[in-house]
């Protein structure tokens, strides 16, 4: 699946994209739009703030809800995508507010939760 | 012989590839861990006859190799194996083999609910932050992390995961001590002064205040005598 899945990946909200500019991050997001070529799409994080996600292939598939991206951050501040995952929601849905609550403790402890 | 922890500890792939090793024991920050749980998506599935292999990917760090041996005497074979692109709970044990960590899971359960994902990343930093500082609070009573019931995460009975219980140092001192008496009419508040000579008499009582109204402890012949809820 390639080299990026063997390397830590931050988890980010779309606030802290700025600060990663050319490294893997995970992004987990709600989507927005897929865009009709289906090699873009947009994620909103927990409070609402857009992420743009390119893709080097079309979409071969619809996606929905909670999306899971792996990738890195390209100079535009837009995640190439590498893989990507959707959340289960069959069951509960999702609570994306509270994940963002999760990405604050974890940047705030990095000693408790380290990237590496 | 070694007092092995008798925790279950949440904890990321990153944490656990930095654990050291001295003979038996890991540490991470000085803090022992055996059992833990790591929360994390397949990536990778390998059915062998007495095992499979997975590799677990929580972003932190590189996939960790997980283990399940599988019971070969089972015909239907309990062991189904899980997907990769599947969110998995694992609770094992860490090993260390030539210098390669991995676990040996003695229960893996996808996740049904994503938000247990959001959970077990606030309990490993609630859980490292409160083991660290228990190791760096002076006292005379040693920490210890008695499970307030089992809890039900993801339905693995049996094992006592560490409580989110808000317990203060000195008010878990004054716990544990509570707990360890025998005797029926419990501890009172004269013999927790003795045995925690560092803590005020002001400080106990305040605790103890806390602890009753909690429900871990309850008095017994009068105000001043206390026992613990939980059977042990």
């Amino acid at each position: 699946m390639g080299d990026i899945h063997e390397v830590p990946r931050p988890r980010i909200a779309t606030g802290q994209l700025a600060q990663h500019i050319g490294k893997p991050v995970c992004f987990v997001g709600r989507v927005e739009k897929i865009h009709p070529t289906g090699k873009l799409f947009v994620l909103s994080d927990g409070v609402g703030k857009h992420t743009t996600v390119e893709l080097s292939e079309p979409l071969d598939e619809e996606i929905s809800g909670i999306i899971e991206v792996v990738g890195k951050v390209t100079n535009q501040a837009t995640i190439m995508c590498v893989s990507y995952v959707q959340f289960r929601e069959d069951k509960s849905p999702f609570d994306l507010e509270l994940y963002n609550e999760a990405l604050k403790i974890i940047h705030e402890f990095p000693d408790y939760f380290p990237f590496g | 012989q070694r007092s092995r922890s008798q925790n279950i500890v949440p904890c990321t792939v990153s944490q656990l590839l930095a654990a050291e090793q001295v003979d038996e024991v890991f540490r991470i920050c000085d803090v022992e861990i055996s059992q833990v749980t790591v929360v994390g998506i397949v990536r990778h599935a390998e059915k062998a006859p007495t095992n499979i292999l997975y590799k677990v990917d929580d972003m932190t760090a590189a996939p960790m190799d997980v283990r399940q041996w599988v019971d070969t005497d089972e015909a239907g074979g309990e062991n189904v194996v899980v997907p990769p692109g599947t969110y998995v709970k694992v609770a094992g044990h860490l090993r260390s083999f030539q210098n390669k960590k991995s676990l040996v899971a003695f229960k893996i359960m996808p996740l049904e609910n994503m938000n247990e994902f959001t959970t077990h990343i606030l309990e490993i930093v609630n859980a490292h932050m409160i083991l660290r500082k228990n190791l760096m609070s002076a006292s005379s009573v040693p920490p210890s992390f008695s499970s307030t019931g089992i809890r039900d995460m993801g339905g693995y009975g049996g094992v006592g995961s560490l409580p989110v219980n808000g317990l203060t140092a000195h008010q878990s001192q004054v716990l544990n001590l509570i707990k360890s008496c025998p005797v029926p009419e419990g501890m009172s508040l004269q013999e927790l002064k003795v045995q925690l000579h560092s803590m005020s008499m002001s400080t106990i009582k305040q605790a103890v205040e806390f602890l009753s109204s909690e429900g871990h402890i309850y008095s017994t012949v009068d105000d001043d005598h206390y026992k613990s809820t939980d059977a042990e």
